[in-house]
């Protein structure tokens, strides 16, 4: 009686919190489905009131309008190499730094490693001026690398890859020196292959923080061929876009947003695993 | 027929050969310019009268000068609204563009670091008469004796007026014209009566969000009273009894509910068109895109008025005003270069009447006084606008930082989160502070 009586206000506690997570779920969902709603209105419509998403008629010229900028697919690919050379980077360095911090015995380690972390406290505002000035005197503005180079100094990166380095076993790389294998290729064969959950979680923040960055692509790439999505779609705003331009606003957060959202319809299964691991630790 | 195919084939090739060189031949010109992008609309229109809007018609204009100039070449370079940010990095960076536009209100920031050609002796090459501009916009352009920027407009503060529920309150006179404050008891009067009778606030204000309504509407109301606030262009002064009543006015408005709250920029002109209030204080721009909604069924059909900001304070009609105009930016150019740089201020200067049709008043004193311009709707009634249109003292730099303070202090005051003294004085100090610091 006892045993049925507990099974019995088990499920009702879970459909409490099922019923609470949905709830959750909407709210959180509301912004994202209004967003659409609007994207489809025509712009007079709702300069005069919003509530007019709720009844036809109803438009695609929002979206054919942003095809007909000229500058999207560039910014699309610009956004892509951005994303990708950003994302790449940081894989690669911050494995690199990770193995090192959690491996390899130098003196000035922890120094150095404490001097890493204490970027994760420097907010890129801070440093913004002064960077501008290298790039500015290295005449490197309006290119990819001066776009994605700052992007690369990741210390949430290596301080990921640190942790995740440090929690392996270390006697599986003594057993590789048993086989003579060098610590290259004790790196590259033995442990990187170990890593890759905690390299699909960094890939997936970076490639995210990278797509939607917008300041430094703002300032750096200054010519329309080379702006970002974001920026690119900032600059097709008309000055009171968010009265007399709302619709075509709407359409453009959709659109800048796709690829986000196709990257994490195929990675949801890391990114769940990447949030929740990062709650654990 | 073989011959015929190929004879036309062969001018077919002759003609893009000769349009090629001919493009390749003049020069190009970078135009870095904010009012968005709307090539889906007007990427091929080069007759400027069939295009509407700020981006509509920068875009048709710009269209028509590349179609018709044997010459230039404009690439325009679209950034977001202001821009100043971007233009700055790209100066820094050694890559301006040849031509952007500019508030007026920003010019100083620039002209001082000596970033900006002056243009005097250009205009007076190419024929741009500056005696033909009007006094708001040539004080604008004009930094210490030199012209800095082609004026391209200029932009005020006003009464977006609903006359339907003007009529409903009985503050329609007989002429049909509504019946305005002259001073604040009045003021405070009709509101109330408005209230009473219609069930809704006088004012339609944006109080969230952004700065500009409180600014520019402070500054109207000392411009009003005489106050000279910024005598001395390194520090502003608001320690005056004008100063502490106007804005005493602006938080009795607030607290007296005579405005609605809490709405943003998009909130506010949505409210003004969907009839839920009377008087709705906002820029020259709004003019067209309200005049079309009072064609429509709805609640501005067939009532719409628009006036100047009425004199509460007796004094000066003046108005808080701002403008845009294009500057040429210094950096190594051809003489080919400048000289398709001012064919293109010319251009625009030419035009000025086309872009009036944004709602922005015209910089010339010539299509002021033209019988095109008063046709348009509304125009003949803010005409004086041009003359009364008032801005910073051209040595005030950081224009655009000061206005952001100042609308801060002041809305924390019409909001009561400050009391009126204490942000007059967090006012004075934090520009002043920011002014001590302006290279």
């Amino acid at each position: 009686m006892a045993a049925s009586e507990h099974i019995v206000g088990r499920g009702i506690g879970n459909k409490l919190i099922l019923l609470s997570v949905i709830l959750v779920a909407v709210i959180w969902m509301l912004p994202i489905a209004w967003t659409l709603l609007l994207s489809f209105k025509p712009n007079s419509e709702l300069m005069i009131s919003t509530a007019s998403a709720f009844h036809p008629p109803y438009t695609l010229k929002n979206y054919t309008d942003i095809f007909q900028s000229s500058g999207v697919f560039r910014w699309l690919w610009n956004s892509a190499v951005v994303s990708i050379g950003v994302t790449a980077g940081i894989l690669i360095l911050s494995s690199l730094a990770g193995y090192g911090f959690a491996r390899a015995e130098f003196k000035g380690r922890d120094i150095i490693f404490v001097l890493v972390l204490l970027g994760l406290a420097v907010p890129e505002q801070a440093v913004i001026i002064a960077r501008h000035q290298i790039f500015s005197d290295l005449k490197m503005h309006n290119t990819y690398p001066a776009i994605i180079l700052p992007g690369l100094s990741s210390a949430f990166g290596v301080f990921l890859m640190t942790q995740y380095f440090k929690a392996i076993p270390k006697d599986i790389d003594e057993a590789a020196m048993l086989d003579n294998a060098s610590r290259f290729k004790i790196f590259w064969k033995v442990l990187l292959p170990l890593t890759v959950p905690a390299q699909a979680t960094l890939g997936i923040f970076s490639f995210l923080g990278a797509w939607n960055d917008y300041l430094w692509p703002l300032i750096s790439a200054t010519k329309p061929e080379m702006f970002t999505i974001t920026v690119g779609m900032a600059s097709t705003q008309t000055n009171f876009a968010q009265s007399e331009g709302l619709g075509f606003l709407m359409a453009q957060a959709i659109f800048a947003g796709l690829p986000v959202f196709i990257v994490y319809l195929f990675f949801q299964k890391y990114i769940v695993r990447a949030v929740a691991g990062a709650a654990i630790n | 027929m073989r011959k015929l195919t190929t004879a036309l084939l062969a001018g077919l090739v002759v003609t893009a050969g000769a349009s090629a060189a001919l493009a390749a031949d003049k020069t190009e010109i970078s135009v870095a310019r904010f009012f968005g992008a709307c090539e889906a609309d007007y990427g091929s229109v080069t007759d400027v009268t069939k295009a509407n809007g700020e981006c509509g018609i920068i875009t048709a204009l710009i269209n028509k000068f590349n179609a018709e100039s044997t010459t230039t070449t404009v690439k325009p370079e679209i950034v977001e609204w202001p821009g100043y940010d971007q233009l700055t990095a790209r100066i820094r960076s050694g890559e301006p563009p040849v031509i952007s536009v500019m508030h007026e209100a920003v010019i100083s920031d620039y002209s001082s670091r000596g970033l900006l050609e002056p243009l005097d002796e250009d205009f007076a090459k190419a024929g741009i008469d500056v005696n033909d501009m009007t006094d708001a916009s040539r004080q604008g352009v004009t930094k210490d004796g030199k012209i800095y920027a082609m004026p391209f407009d200029t932009h005020t503060w006003l009464w977006h007026i609903n006359m339907n529920l003007f009529k409903e309150a009985g503050l329609v006179d007989e002429a049909g014209k509504p019946i305005l404050p002259k001073n604040t008891d009045e003021l405070f009067a009709q509101a109330e009566q408005f209230k009473e009778k219609t069930g809704k606030p006088y004012f339609i204000s944006t109080l969230a969000n952004e700065t500009a309504f409180y600014t520019r509407t402070f500054d109207t109301l000392l411009y009003q009273q005489n106050v000279d606030f910024f005598a001395d262009p390194n520090k502003v002064n608001f320690s005056s009894p004008e100063a502490k009543g106007a804005l005493q006015l602006l938080a009795d408005i607030f607290t007296k509910d005579l405005t609605t709250k809490n709405q943003d920029y998009a909130a506010s002109v949505s409210s003004f068109a969907a009839g839920e209030g009377g008087v709705f204080i906002c820029g020259t721009w709004l003019i067209d895109t309200y005049d079309q909604e009072s064609k429509k069924d709805g609640p501005l059909a067939n009532g719409y008025a628009v006036t100047a900001f009425p004199q509460i304070y007796p004094g000066s009609p003046r108005v808080w005003a701002d403008g845009h105009s294009w500057v040429l930016l210094k950096q190594d150019l051809s003489d080919a270069q400048r000289a398709s740089a001012i064919e293109f201020m010319k251009f625009l200067w030419d035009n000025n009447y086309e872009w009036a049709r944004t709602g922005h008043l015209p910089v010339r004193k010539s299509i002021i006084d033209s019988a095109e311009f008063k046709g348009l709707p509304h125009r003949d009634d803010i005409a004086s606008l041009a003359v009364n249109g008032t801005a910073l003292p051209s040595a005030v730099k950081r224009q655009f930082s000061i206005q952001e303070i100042e609308g801060e202090e002041v809305g924390s005051a019409m909001r009561g989160d400050k009391s009126v003294d204490e942000a007059l004085t967090d006012a004075e100090t934090r520009i002043n502070e920011l002014l001590a610091n302006a290279k």
